[in-house]
């Protein structure tokens, strides 16, 4: 049997965690840069903030008035979302932290709605964070369940389907863009046929299913049936890509500013590579201005294959010298990234018989990088050229402190 | 820091006797369990509690998972405060005793958030 259990509004719920006074209020969360809106507490909604809301439009509405907005602070929800998991696992032999939000678990026959319900109480005391679970014989049932858990309050934030009965009833009511993995185009299609609710598509043959939403809706459909098609994975895949792109905090004009974002988002790729002993042999550089200004709008982008590596140095220079090659002045550009797009294990990377850099030397410096990096915070030691503070950084106007990470931010208790 | 790591152990002309004893300094961390979900540090501001051994600037470990106890100092939320009381119980009710006012009961916007697990000083 599985369970989802996950965090209600989960950013707005870290923030809370910490700060009384945004108890009962309108909070939402705004994504990188603070563009849009990604979490939304209760009063939020209520209010009618949208998820995606892009809040510099919307900011000034008069029913928006009261409300709080609040950069991200990813440092704190990766740090929460850790402490979650962990209690999890006191509780569970097996917990797959599926997103930094929710985590399906293996349920004994013993662990169902009054063993859950105590679990969601430990979470809440222990964390901060108030969450809901769904149970099922599926991953699909059980996240069905859990959306179930959410709307109807009665349910006091478990919702079991492991009975048949107790789903069926359930499913006559509930609409399919509920279902995990339905949604835009599946869903307009099934409302065509006529198909409006999880009871309906429930009840279709699999085979026409294939047909009309190939295997991955089939497999949907047989997990709403009870067949489970999914098993609890305790471990991520092995990564293929990485990127690394940000939009400006204000629009960067010069060569100067450019190199340094390409030098910076590079240098973060390159680390990110290295944290899983991966290499990259190949690499996507962009920047473009807004889409939304009055002048036209101007992407440069090239992809290139590279000498196998995970070197910030060698990632620096490729990614600054394609940035060079593609730049045009004049423009206010708006965003800009690197992506990796082609990585392997280091381990099975591609030698070349001629490298160009001494590849033992390279390890050791950036092993050195990356240890006083993770010891002293990031940026402690940069390659040359980036700058700790930059007038294109982000912006994050209104971010809280990292709480529960950073020693100059632990939460102060007043004792007057 | 040195232009390479040497803990002791690697030396470049006589052998270290020492090299397969090499042990890392004592860790805090593990000492006051900081990788415990249940375990958060805090920052104490001000001296009301200096009759506990509680000093302003003092760090505080604390535990969300602990048993209120009577007696005991904990750090609560009190109407939009993050405050440190006494917690005292009296005729089965729950009472914060901050410093500074008179004792709040523990009801809808008085929240008990941690109990006082260790306590950290540096500027001793």
């Amino acid at each position: 049997m599985f369970g989802l259990i996950d965090g209600n509004n989960f950013y707005v719920s870290c923030e809370r965690a910490f700060d009384p006074t945004l108890a009962g209020k309108p909070i939402i969360v705004l994504s990188n840069n603070d563009g849009c809106a990604i979490a939304r507490s209760a009063e939020a909604k209520a209010l009618g903030v949208k998820m995606g809301e892009v809040w510099h439009l919307s900011k000034r509405r008069p029913e928006f008035r009261g409300i709080i907005a609040k950069s991200s602070n990813y440092a704190l929800y990766g740090d929460m979302s850790r402490r979650v998991y962990e209690v999890l696992t006191e509780r569970f032999n097996r917990v797959e932290p599926y997103s930094i939000d929710e985590m399906f678990l293996g349920l004994t026959e013993f662990a169902r709605t009054d063993y859950c319900r105590r679990v969601r109480d430990q979470v809440r005391r222990v964390t901060k964070i108030p969450t809901c679970v769904g149970i099922g014989p599926t991953k699909t049932l059980a996240k069905l369940a859990n959306r179930r858990a959410k709307k109807v309050v009665a349910m006091e934030g478990v919702c079991d389907f492991s009975n048949d009965d107790a789903r069926r009833q359930a499913f006559h009511e509930m609409p399919i863009d509920e279902i995990w993995g339905i949604g835009g185009a599946s869903q307009a299609k099934l409302n065509n046929l006529g198909i409006f609710t999880v009871e309906e598509f429930a009840a279709l043959p699999s085979a026409s299913v294939r047909e009309l939403m190939t295997v991955t809706g089939q497999r949907t459909h047989a997990e709403l049936n009870g067949v489970s098609c999914m098993p609890l994975t305790m471990a991520p895949g092995q990564r293929k890509t990485v990127s690394v792109t940000r939009m400006f905090g204000r629009p960067v004009e010069t060569w100067e500013d450019m190199r340094e974002a390409l030098a910076t988002h590079a240098a973060r790729a390159a680390e990110k590579t290295r944290k899983h002993d991966l290499v990259a042999t190949a690499m996507q550089v962009f920047f473009h201005t807004s889409p939304h200004a009055p002048e036209p709008f101007f992407n440069a982008q090239r992809s290139f294959e590279i000498e196998p590596t995970n070197d910030s140095f060698a990632i620096i220079r490729h990614a600054v010298t394609a940035g060079r090659s593609m730049w045009r002045p004049g423009l206010r550009y708006q965003k800009a990234g690197i992506i990796l797009p082609d990585l392997h294990l280091a381990a099975d990377a591609p030698r070349d018989l001629l490298p160009t850099r001494d590849p033992e030397r390279s390890e050791k410096l950036m092993a050195t990088l990356d240890g006083l990096n993770s010891r002293f915070g990031r940026g402690t030691i940069r390659p040359g050229g980036i700058r700790p503070k930059t007038a294109w950084g982000t912006r994050a106007n209104n971010k809280s402190p990292a709480y529960t990470t950073k020693l100059a931010d632990l939460m102060v208790v007043h004792a007057l | 820091m040195g232009e390479r790591a040497y803990r002791g152990d690697d030396t470049t002309g006589f052998q270290s006797p020492a090299q397969d004893h090499i042990e890392a300094v004592p860790d805090l961390a593990e000492l006051l369990e900081l990788r415990r979900p249940q375990r958060f540090a805090v920052r104490v501001k001000g001296d009301g509690l200096k009759k506990r051994g509680i000093h302003s600037g003092d760090i505080l470990v604390v535990n969300t998972d602990a048993e209120p106890r009577t007696g005991k100092v904990c750090v609560a939320f009190v109407h939009g405060d993050v405050v440190l009381a006494v917690l005292t119980e009296k005729d089965g009710r729950w009472w914060l005793e901050p410093s500074n006012h008179a004792p709040q009961p523990v009801a809808d916007d008085t929240e008990v958030w941690a109990m006082i697990a260790a306590l950290v000083r540096t500027d001793v």
